[in-house]
């Protein structure tokens, strides 16, 4: 108790020198208490985000893999779709296979396969209407000749070439060979008129989520089993569809027919600068269950159908287990795996780089204020020698004199940081959101570089939604919480400690009788 | 019965030659209620025997006794806060407190239970012939014999059995001194305590009941 009472009277009686320390730890905690905050803050604004937006995997096509296999040439085309048919598609067995993963938490998928329909436009561009059939009668003189011309070389004509058409029947016998056109087109596409889109969940539905696609009348379909279906707006006002409706869609194979109740009309909002299609692309998209879209499949094998799935992984660190294990489980090798990793990164880089800029700048703070205190310290310590001996000589114990040296310099901290504390939550906030506008400006004038680069009409899609992410987070609303005061606290107490090394050290060395002797 | 005793006690410095000693064969014997004076001149270890006595540096040969135990042996900071009083030449008080509060922070150091540590305090002041408005102030305010008197008064503050005393008189005038070693001797004759007073004095020597004339070995 004596050595807090001793620690009490030395700091009051010692003022110069305290108020100095004092000022230094103040600074130190006004800077600390900003760049803990700031950092606190950017930290959890980040860790938000990656909660709020999960690492997803999905599986694409390894185009410049398969362009290896392609030829060129007179039959190119025609060899080139086989090539990419000999490809196995993903079916949705694989899928679930794939998702079985314990490097996921989830996964979905979207089944899709398309059909027509005899009681419903299609919304297109294009109008095919018929009219009658109009005859036009002409005269025209023919005169034939004999068969001077065996070579069947046709003579001058043409324009400029005379003023009269002329008929040659060539003398030899002719035959006519005729070819009958086949379609030759890659067996995955989608080849009716509406796109039926089958979802598996809810989670899977990314463009109601953004907001690029918006229920406008009715609601979404809630029983992913039954015929229940979803309709754009511009399917709906061109067929007269209401909520509540029935439509009715064929199989193109086998002219079987299916009758959906129209819970839901959509708007696609993604078509808004868009101009270039009088519709847009997913007018003809019909959103139904993916259980819905396996009915169809069970009755029609021959259906077409794409699946897109989705894996949502656990963290970062499962990605390329996930990738191997998806490999190993007979992934085709002309597919990859890809994550929207980059893309969560883009939206975060910002903030990032305030809290990289945070954490150096503490560091350097801490560093120059560790020096100045403890050279401060040693100072001091050679100044109160004198009392080290007298404190040693009545029989106050090393320790105990170390412990009183120590506490002096941590209640003179302890104070100066809760004052710093004070001041450092009123500047963070500003600081923080004026260090974060600035970082997202310099980020921006990059990216609007980039796209300067590709010309100023055409602007990269990728490239402009990197420049709409970087805004993701952009403000930090930087805040002392409990956490900051702990770290504070931590700053200060290893501060103290390590400033106090030059007191520990010469208090354990100086012998009482010296220091007396000397003085004498 | 000895409070302390000095068994073949010997010291050099560890710079020194293996038989350069400051001095050897020490053996003294100091009981309670005397008065005692190690003399010799200047140069003859007087002040080393005394940090040897209080356990600020440790005999090169030889053993101190206090109360039949070893100081080497001993926690020598409870030793020096419990068991031995040292009063110095040049006082050892600490300038930034008052002259109260130097006595206070002795009795706080101690393992020895004191209650109403003021008033002991003052009473302890008023022994040694100093006032309570005298009490207040600040060490360096204080002449040398007022100082001298409170460092007394500092080491008699946790009651202990041995006070040992370098040149307590060494800067201070005669009639201080006499005043000064009247105290001493009250002490050891009222107090039971075993004064030390480490002199070249021959006032002081006249006064004590026992000298030991260090001479250089």
């Amino acid at each position: 108790m004596y050595i807090l009472k001793n620690s009490l009277i030395s700091i009051i009686r010692n003022k110069g020198r305290n108020i100095l320390i004092g000022i230094i730890v103040l600074v130190i905690a006004c800077s600390a208490t900003v760049t803990l905050s700031i950092r606190n803050t950017a930290n959890n604004l980040v860790k938000n985000y990656e909660e709020a937006h999960d690492i997803i995997a999905t599986i694409s096509f390894n185009r410049q893999q398969l362009s290896e296999k392609f030829e060129g040439g007179e039959d190119a085309i025609k060899n080139n779709i086989e090539a990419f048919n000999e490809i196995e598609a993903i079916t949705l067995d694989n899928v679930k296979n794939y998702g079985d993963s314990s490097y996921l938490k989830n996964y979905y998928y979207v089944y899709s396969t398309s059909l027509n329909s005899d009681t419903l436009t299609k919304a297109t561009d294009k109008y095919e209407y018929e009219v009658e059939d109009k005859q036009t009668t002409t005269s025209t003189t023919t005169s034939t000749t004999g068969g001077e011309n065996a070579g069947g070389r046709m003579p001058m004509g043409g324009p400029g070439g005379g003023g009269e058409r002329h008929t040659f029947t060539n003398r030899n016998t002719t035959t006519i060979i005729t070819r009958t056109k086949e379609t030759f087109q890659s067996g995955r596409n989608l080849t009716g008129d509406f796109e039926l889109d089958g979802y598996s969940s809810y989670d899977g539905m990314t463009n109601f989520i953004d907001g690029t696609y918006k229920i406008t009348d009715g609601e979404m379909i809630t029983d992913f089993e039954n015929f229940e279906c979803a309709i754009s707006s511009e399917l709906a006002t061109l067929n007269q569809i209401n909520v509540g409706d029935t439509i009715t869609f064929k199989n193109p194979n086998t002219e079987a027919t299916y009758d959906f109740l129209v819970k839901g009309i959509y708007k696609d909002n993604s078509n808004d600068d868009d101009s270039a299609n009088m519709y847009s692309p997913s007018a003809n998209t019909i959103i139904v269950g993916s259980k819905i879209i396996e009915k169809l499949v069970s009755d029609d094998s021959t259906l077409v159908t794409n699946i897109t799935p989705s894996f949502i992984l656990q963290n970062e660190e499962a990605i390329t287990p996930f990738s191997e294990e998806v490999k190993a489980k007979g992934l085709n090798e002309y597919y990859t795996v890809n994550t929207n990793l980059e893309e969560l990164k883009t939206a975060t880089k910002s903030i990032e780089n305030v809290k990289t800029f945070a954490t150096t700048f503490l560091a350097i703070t801490l560093i120059i204020a560790t020096i100045v205190l403890l050279v401060i310290n040693m100072i001091n310590i050679r100044e109160r020698k004198y009392e080290i001996g007298v404190f040693r000589t009545i029989g106050v114990s090393k320790f105990k004199l170390t412990i009183q040296f120590v506490l002096e310099l941590l209640i003179v901290s302890l104070i100066a940081l809760c004052i710093g504390a004070v001041i450092g939550t009123f500047l963070s906030k500003d600081i923080g959101n004026s260090l974060l506008q600035n970082e997202i400006e310099a980020t921006q004038v990059a990216n609007e570089q980039i796209l300067d680069n590709f010309g100023k009409g055409g602007k990269p899609m990728d490239l402009e939604r990197a420049t709409v992410q970087v805004q993701a987070i952009n403000e930090i609303d930087a805040v002392v919480d409990f956490k900051v005061i702990l770290q504070l606290l931590a700053i200060g107490l290893g501060l103290t400690i390590v400033s106090s090394l030059a007191s520990m050290i010469s208090i354990q060395r100086f012998s009482p009788l010296t220091i007396l002797k000397e003085r004498s | 019965m000895s409070i302390l005793k000095l068994e073949d006690v010997g010291y050099r410095y560890k710079d020194a030659p293996k038989d350069q000693y400051v001095f050897k064969n020490i053996n003294y014997e100091f009981e309670q209620g005397k008065t005692y004076a190690i003399k010799g001149k200047s140069g003859s270890g007087k002040t080393t025997l005394l940090s040897l006595i209080t356990g600020l540096e440790k005999c090169t040969e030889g053993n101190v006794l206090y109360d039949g135990k070893n100081l080497k042996k001993m926690n020598l900071d409870k030793y020096r806060n419990t068991d031995i009083g040292i009063v110095f030449q040049s006082y050892n008080l600490l300038p930034r407190l008052t002259a109260i509060e130097n006595i206070i922070l002795s009795m706080d150091v101690s393992k020895v239970k004191i209650k109403k540590k003021k008033e002991k305090a003052l009473e302890l002041m008023k022994s040694v012939g100093l006032s309570e408005e005298q009490a207040k102030r600040k060490i360096l305010k204080l002449s040398g014999g007022e100082q001298q008197r409170i460092a007394i008064a500092r080491s008699l503050s946790y009651n202990p059995k041995i006070i040992i005393a370098d040149e307590p008189t060494g800067n201070l005038d005669k009639e201080t001194e006499t005043e000064i070693l009247n105290i001493f001797t009250r002490l050891a004759k009222e107090e039971n305590k075993c004064v030390i007073i480490v002199t070249h004095s021959q006032n002081v020597c006249d006064r004590v009941d026992c000298i030991y004339d260090l001479e250089k070995k």
